[in-house]
């Protein structure tokens, strides 16, 4: 049975009917029209459907909707600021970082995650954030050059 | 939920979740536990959801209900205890396990352990109880529904033969999480809260050695805690995981080490854990024995490696088993020499 429950998504407040056994990342691109979120392997081995829950990047794919009550939820829709993208967002497309785009709403997230908590991250901390999302086609290396390049960016504006 | 570890890749993510199922989430434990035991065996418990929801996904787990532990507080800190243990909420999350100070001073095993596990993402729901709970994993179970389709349901699906282990036609379903192995090599009690109270008791007691029924606990039982002992002076431990990549996977092995050295150096005191290699997590008391009484490697050591590759029972194993076999002498032995060095560097330091 369907019953209304409160989410909080990229700022806004959504009511949402909802089954309890109702998956977030549907809920996020069926009842919301979030579409960035992926559905990938849906067991959280890939990465696709990576969302930020309380700032942290999370495996929607492997949560129910009704949990997320109460959560501050971020979507690659939510990323960018009122100035303009998310400095990871520019990043990405400035290296060259995205072929077929199925894995970037969650490396993005992923990336973004790491560098509010650790502005400035060492090759190991950048691809262990980044362990857990994979990528089909760019064999990894443009994705961690985007990342280093936000990173640096964030030092050194110029 | 990880995918290898005797369990391949399920084929595609079909949901098959029972649209009536119900869910809860209890703002006390006390009402937790009463809507588990209200029916025995229909309930499931909903901490982080990472390995559950999978589960539910790929209709291995039958539940009508659900009952979450979002609206329950406690049972979350980290924190050192009076006489210098470590005292761990079960439903912290790997991550604040994997990252906290008192962790990674009191048991690097565990630190290490949890930091291996799964990846960033999941580690950010999987909980520490979820992780000591998590079911057995086996190639032929551990699939979609679809997938699981094309044969008439293993032991473990509640069908009459088992497809790894054909010959004895018993369930052989691994064990496969990380931090448990750390946790009973440093010794860890775990504290459940039930319909009949609370009770305390080594990790080890845990694990019924059966791959369909891996724990030895009432279905309404609920895991609130980890208690570590204070490590001694002159002691060490660390983890080592060998898995197909260096993330998301189970462990093919994963080798726990805990050390006590006397004052010559030599072992005092040896805890080895295996986990990947049986029903539950695997105490190797003849590597322990040898190691009583020896110096204490420098390095990691052939002889231990070869004598627990042979001292490991039969395995029945999608992997190939001389491989295993070999993994897990290798990661013994280099388990050992690590957590040697941090016995040595902890009594120098005293």
């Amino acid at each position: 049975m369907k019953q209304l429950i409160e989410l909080k998504v990229n700022g806004q407040t959504h009511d949402v009917a909802a089954r309890p056994t109702d998956i977030l990342v549907d809920v996020l691109r069926e009842a919301l029209g979030l579409t960035g979120a992926k559905r990938g392997c849906g067991l959280g081995a890939c990465g696709a459907c990576t969302v930020l829950i309380d700032g942290r990047p999370v495996n929607s794919c492997l949560m129910l909707a009704v949990e997320a009550v109460g959560c501050e939820i971020v979507t690659i829709e939510g990323l960018r600021g009122a100035s303009g993208l998310h400095p990871v967002q520019q990043a990405f497309i400035e290296a060259g970082a995205v072929q077929c785009g199925y894995c970037t709403p969650g490396m993005v997230l992923a990336a973004a995650a790491l560098l509010e908590e650790c502005p400035q991250p060492d090759e190991a901390r950048i691809r262990e954030a980044l362990s857990g999302n994979v990528c089909r086609c760019t064999g990894y290396v443009k994705i961690l050059d985007a990342v280093r390049g936000a990173a640096s960016r964030a030092k050194d504006p110029a | 939920m990880q995918v290898k570890a005797g369990g391949g890749p399920a084929a595609d993510s079909e949901c098959l979740m029972e649209p009536a199922l119900e869910y809860h989430a209890p703002e006390s434990l006390e009402r937790a536990v009463a809507m588990l035991a209200e029916e025995p065996g229909a309930g499931a418990l909903l901490g982080g959801g990472t390995d559950l929801v999978a589960a539910l996904k790929c209709g291995l787990l039958r539940v009508r209900r659900l009952v979450s532990l979002r609206a329950v507080p406690a049972h979350r800190e980290i924190a050192r205890t009076a006489d210098g243990g470590l005292r761990i909420g079960a439903f912290a999350t790997l991550h604040a396990v994997a990252g906290a100070a008192a962790v990674r001073a009191a048991c690097p095993a565990l630190a290490e352990a949890a930091a291996q596990t799964a990846s960033p993402a999941l580690r950010n729901r999987a909980t520490l109880g979820g992780n000591a709970c998590i079911d057995t994993r086996c190639w032929y179970y551990n699939q979609s529904a679809r997938w699981r389709a094309h044969r008439a349901p293993c032991l473990k699906a509640g069908g009459e033969r088992c497809y790894a282990n054909q010959g004895e036609n018993r369930c052989v379903a691994l064990f496969s999480a990380d931090t448990p192995a750390a946790l009973v090599a440093c010794g860890a009690r775990v504290t459940l809260r039930g319909p009949r109270g609370e009770r305390t008791q080594p990790l080890e007691n845990l694990y019924s050695g059966d791959g369909l029924t891996p724990l030895v606990k009432d279905p309404a039982e609920i895991v609130t805690g980890i208690e570590l002992p204070a490590a001694p002076a002159g002691s060490g431990s660390a983890y080592e995981k060998w898995r197909e990549r260096d993330s998301i996977e189970f462990p093919v092995v994963g080798a726990a080490a805990y050390l006590r050295l006397g004052p010559g150096g030599e072992v005092a005191e040896a805890r080895i854990v295996l986990t990947g290699v049986g029903p539950g997590p695997l105490r190797l008391g003849g590597t322990e024995a040898a190691l009583a009484g020896r110096a204490a490697p420098d390095e990691a050591d052939r002889e231990i490696a070869d004598a627990v590759s042979r001292s490991l029972g039969v395995l029945y194993l999608a992997e190939a088993v001389p491989h295993k076999r070999r993994v897990a002498g290798v990661c013994v032995a280099a388990a050992v020499a690590r957590a040697a060095a941090a016995a040595r560097a902890a009594r120098s330091a005293a």
